[in-house]
């Protein structure tokens, strides 16, 4: 016995195996010949119905019959009424008489056929009706049913106990198209000469069908590869002269598949319920849609998409066939209300604009809906919707407006007309003065008319509006003493941030109720969208597939910050629609591609799958690296390495794609690192932004760093904001105070922080490095001692680095890099690449200039100090070569054409070019 | 192989029977069931010409005063208006009904009247 059951639970009689008949093919006496059947919501699902081709053929037989018997009945019910009018014909005469008409009172056979015809008519109506009846439905279990805890069979022995309430044959909810299905998968098993109907015929009989086509096409799949390749599958099954049954698994699809319209609310099961029940329950099938990308959750999502777009239209056509009963004037149904001359010119009818189907229909919003209702029930006569701009506040009005067109609302809003109030015109281009008197005037009509609600969106701009001196009653404390008073019904909307500077303390929010209109998330919010992607796939004829909402959604929360959804995701879809349709034509797909393209047009951040060249570039990165970089193999190596991970995926998603430290003494390329990883991996050096921690080494810096509740931008959070994708460099951070590295601790392990104005900025796209010159004698001394470079590391870390920074900061590090002092080969090989940035901009005077390897090592002898590193070989080049060339350039010995070549004493030598 | 001939022969007599049992339960059906759905839909159809006319809205606030005239003359008026606009909304009220009426009757009486217009066609009475 079992209660409370959930999950499917599939049982498979242990005496036949499943297959419902015994040894001698009578049905098997301990499941009753049903073989298989699974439990849930305490039912005993089963499919009952024996298929053998004889039967299937008899039954087209049934069906052929029907319909001839009721195309024959449509033809002579047609008949007699000619036979009726030829009669008449026949009759007439010329002086028309009222009795020639008088057919019920004559004999002819013209007549004879007509009241037989009459009896065929009668027996058509009877037929149409029985059809409607017979429909195979889905059997309703209410709640109580399903959730109490009623003892169940949950075993063949105990289920021949019970009565039949409890078990349900699943044929019976199988949709005319789904049962011929079935029948066909039965027949091509037939016609194949397999031993068992499997998920697999099934599979493959539903693909001829044009929904289904239309549910792969949405899942980017290719039908003619998908059909091969079931094709070669069904050549492989088993192949015999017994006779054909039915096997376990297709039972499981065909149960699951009426759990899963029952699941969705559906009256009948549908040929696409049978798609994810199908694959489920066969591996083979699993494997083939595996290859193509596809995955039993994404069918489901698609199968759901389609069943929601369903019922949306089913709903919109029973909302349109009840919204003609709406009165379509001004007035209330008894004519009680008055007309209101003033609130005409500044507010626009909702409830109108519903009524003929002008308003975009609201879906998904019920648990608000149902909140508000509850409010205005309780006695509220004000009710503000506080929410983020896109959340859906002015949809959830509009569904209000709908449902009082429907009259599916609180008596308080039955018969009433929902007015949006025009803040612009009401209070735009007026002093105070009126503002106030035509805000009483309406309040005035609104209160004599009583079959008026008024809406105003955006609040929050009339708060403040007082003609009076400072601390007089403004419009908004008018208003709210007439909710009070209850002389007025009213709605409003306004964001978070304006209810808390105006709204929340005033009058308004203390007699108003206030309902939170949260970001829609998870199925909801898909819906929401699959609800609008109908509505840009008719306007910009284009189709989007399952993934790309998906990803739309993935990459709209994840980089774009200052909107919100649903709206954001619906905007983002219309662009690409919008780009789709004229880049690809008419008639194409929108794909994730293009989802990533439009995302990272409007972000700056390279979404799009990593292209062949890119994957070269990934490949080489060492390389690329070293052509601006001179030295430190090993900080070159972990960094290009965990960029590769990171464009293809291979990373924890929410950490920022790297986090460095990296050590060194100063001038020896730290900075020119993070610089050079800038320019490779985000394409240019413009994506890295620095912050010199001495600067925050008080702890008010933090304010600073995040900014404030006043309103104060932080630096890092809007720079991170603004752009995500970027290389954020923190140089010198041991001098920074400890406050600020407890920040970092959450953003190297969770990706994201929370600015003083609570908003969440994500850091998952971005790379962190932090340089430090702790320990940077250290190191030159272990250097000079040939200690190796993993016992420098452990020394500073365990000696140096604990002294400026917590253990915890340091081990978020994907990677501490210690940079070797610069040896004067590595000097040369810099002083070489400085030289050859001289050498391309005197090319652009039209110089050329040589220079001779002693003379190289001379000038990066000049410029290298073990202390400084690098740092002093600029100065150098710039005394030693780029001041000398100047000189020439203003003097005038040095001219387009010329060679200059550094000799190896450092000397400059003209060549002189040829005249022309 | 004994099941399915058995089930197949079983299911072909289900077929004959389910044609057969169609006419013999078709003049049933006519006076039971199908004149059951036949009166709701008739009296759908008058609720919805109740809803468009707002007729029982009318008569419910038949004392109600119109347009928020609550003064005497404006009472007065309203109650007059109300009476004038109600009668008129009984009249056509009153032809649904009728159309109504005549529809289930022709319901009822259709089957036996064309039984008598056949046998009367075919001469058997005068």
């Amino acid at each position: 016995m079992s209660n409370k059951d959930l999950k499917n639970k599939t049982i498979i009689c242990s005496v036949c195996s499943g297959s419902g008949l015994n040894k001698r093919g009578f049905a098997c006496k301990n499941c009753l010949g049903l073989g298989v059947c699974i439990t849930k919501y305490n039912r005993f699902f089963s499919w009952n119905l024996k298929l053998s081709k004889s039967i299937i053929e008899l039954n087209h037989v049934r069906i052929k019959i029907y319909q001839i018997t009721k195309f024959l009945s449509y033809i002579i019910g047609c008949c007699g009424f000619i036979f009726l009018a030829l009669w008449l014909f026949q009759n007439y005469s010329t002086n028309i008489l009222i009795e020639d008409f008088y057919f019920w009172n004559e004999r002819e056979s013209f007549l004879l056929i007509f009241w037989l015809s009459i009896i065929i008519d009668m027996f058509l109506i009877y037929q149409i009706s029985r059809e409607n009846k017979q429909k195979r439905k889905i059997n309703f279990i209410n709640y109580k049913e399903k959730f109490s805890n009623i003892m169940s069979p949950n075993n063949w022995g105990e289920l021949k106990k019970f009565n039949c309430n409890f078990k349900i044959d699943v044929v019976s909810g199988f949709e005319k198209k789904t049962f011929k299905a079935v029948e066909e998968a039965y027949m091509l098993a037939y016609k194949l000469g397999n031993n068992k109907v499997e998920p697999l015929h099934l599979f493959f009989v539903c693909l001829q069908e044009k929904e289904v086509a239309a549910i792969f096409s949405r899942l980017n799949v290719n039908a003619h590869s998908l059909i091969s390749m079931i094709k070669k599958q069904l050549t492989k099954l088993g192949q015999g002269n017994d006779k054909l049954i039915l096997s376990n698994e297709i039972k499981e699809t065909l149960i699951s598949s009426y759990i899963e319209a029952f699941d969705m609310g559906q009256r009948q099961v549908t040929i696409k319920n049978l798609l994810t029940s199908s694959v489920q329950n066969s591996k083979v099938l699993n494997e083939i849609i595996y290859d193509l990308d596809v995955t039993v959750d994404k069918i489901f999502n698609v199968v759901s998409w389609f069943v929601a777009n369903e019922e949306t239209i089913k709903k919109y056509k029973e909302y349109r066939n009840i919204a003609r009963f709406k009165p379509s004037s001004n007035m209330d149904r008894a004519y009680t209300s008055v007309a209101t001359k003033v609130l005409k010119n500044f507010a626009y009818d909702l409830t109108l604009a519903a009524r003929s189907g002008k308003l975009e229909f609201c879906i998904n919003r019920e648990e608000e809906i149902t909140s508000i209702f509850q409010s205005i029930e309780s006695g509220y006569g004000g009710i503000i919707l506080v929410g983020q701009p896109g959340a859906g506040k002015k949809s959830i009005i509009h569904g209000i407006a709908q449902l009082m067109v429907k009259e599916d609302a609180p008596s308080v809003l039955q018969d009433k007309r929902l007015m949006e109030v025009d803040l612009a015109r009401l209070i735009g281009g007026t002093t105070p003065e009126q503002a106030e008197t035509r805000m009483l005037e309406i309040i005035h009509e609104v209160a004599r008319a009583g079959n008026i609600i008024l809406y105003f969106k955006g609040i929050d701009k009339i708060v403040g509006i007082t003609s009076g001196a400072e601390g007089s009653l403004d419009l908004a404390s008018i208003l709210a003493s007439a909710i009070e008073k209850k002389s007025i019904y009213c709605f409003a909307s306004v964001s978070t941030k304006s209810y808390l500077d105006y709204i929340e303390e005033s009058s308004l929010g203390l007699v108003m109720q206030k309902i939170n209109v949260r970001e829609p998330e998870g199925n909801q919010l898909i819906q929401i969208i699959e609800s609008k992607v109908s509505y840009f796939e008719a306007k910009y004829k284009v189709y989007f597939s399952y993934s790309s909402l998906e990803q739309c959604i993935k990459f709209s929360k994840k980089y774009i910050y200052d909107k919100f959804f649903p709206k954001k995701a619906i905007d983002i879809l219309e662009m690409v629609a919008v780009k789709t349709s004229k880049t690809k034509g008419e008639q194409s797909l929108v794909t994730k591609k293009d989802i990533a393209s439009v995302i990272s047009n409007i972000t700056g951040i390279p979404l799009t799958q990593v292209t062949d060249s890119e994957s070269q570039n990934l490949l080489n990165l060492e390389k690329k690296i070293h052509n601006r970089m001179i030295g430190q193999e090993e900080a070159v190596k972990m960094i290009s390495a965990s960029l590769r991970r990171a464009r293809t995926q291979l990373r924890e998603g929410n950490r920022p794609i790297a986090n460095f430290l990296f050590l060194g003494p100063t001038g020896v390329g730290k900075t020119e690192l993070a610089r050079t990883v800038s320019e490779v991996y985000f394409g240019k050096e413009d994506y890295m932004i620095r912050i010199d921690m001495s600067e925050y080494q008080h702890p008010d810096s933090v304010k600073k760093m995040i900014g404030d509740v006043h309103g104060t931008r932080g630096y890092l959070t809007e720079k991170v904001k603004k752009s995500p994708f970027s290389l954020i460099l923190l140089d010198e951070i041991e001098k920074a105070h400890p406050d600020i590295l407890n920040l970092f601790l959450q953003v190297m392990d969770d990706g994201r922080l929370t600015d003083g104005g609570g908003r969440t900025i994500d850091f998952s796209s971005s790379i962190i490095v932090a340089t430090s010159n702790a320990g940077a004698i250290y190191i030159q001394e272990e250097v000079k001692k040939n200690t190796s470079i993993e016992q420098i590391k452990d020394g500073l870390i365990n000696e140096h680095l604990n002294k400026v920074m917590r253990p915890e900061f340091i081990n978020r590090f994907d990677g501490v890099i210690v940079f070797k002092p610069l040896t004067i080969s590595n000097v040369i090989e810099i002083a070489r690449l400085m030289l050859g940035k001289l050498e391309k901009l005197l090319d652009l005077k039209g110089i050329k200039m040589k220079i001779s390897e002693e003379g190289l090592k001379k000038i990066a002898q000049e410029g290298f100090d073990p202390k400084f590193g690098a740092r002093p070989l600029r100065r150098a080049i710039q005394d030693l070569i780029e001041n000398k060339i100047a000189n020439k350039i203003l003097i005038g010995e040095l001219n387009r054409r010329d060679t200059i070549s550094i000799d190896d004493k450092m000397e400059i030598q003209i060549e002189k070019g040829k005249e022309l | 192989m004994v099941n399915s001939s058995n089930s197949s022969f079983l299911y072909s007599i289900k077929i004959v029977g389910e044609l057969f049992g169609d006419f013999l339960y078709f003049p049933l059906w006519w006076y039971s069931r199908g004149f059951v759905n036949h009166v709701k839909t008739c009296i759908n159809f008058l609720n919805n010409r109740n809803r468009s006319l707002s007729y029982f809205v009318w008569i419910k606030n038949i004392f109600t005063p119109m347009y928020g005239q609550t003064d005497f003359w404006g009472r007065i008026i309203s109650f007059f208006v109300r009476i004038i606009v109600v009668f008129f909304e009984s009249i056509l009220m009153f032809f649904w009904l009728l159309v109504i009426l005549f529809i289930i009757l022709l319901w009822l009486v259709a089957p036996i009247y064309v039984i008598y217009q056949i046998i009367f066609q075919l001469n058997i009475i005068n």
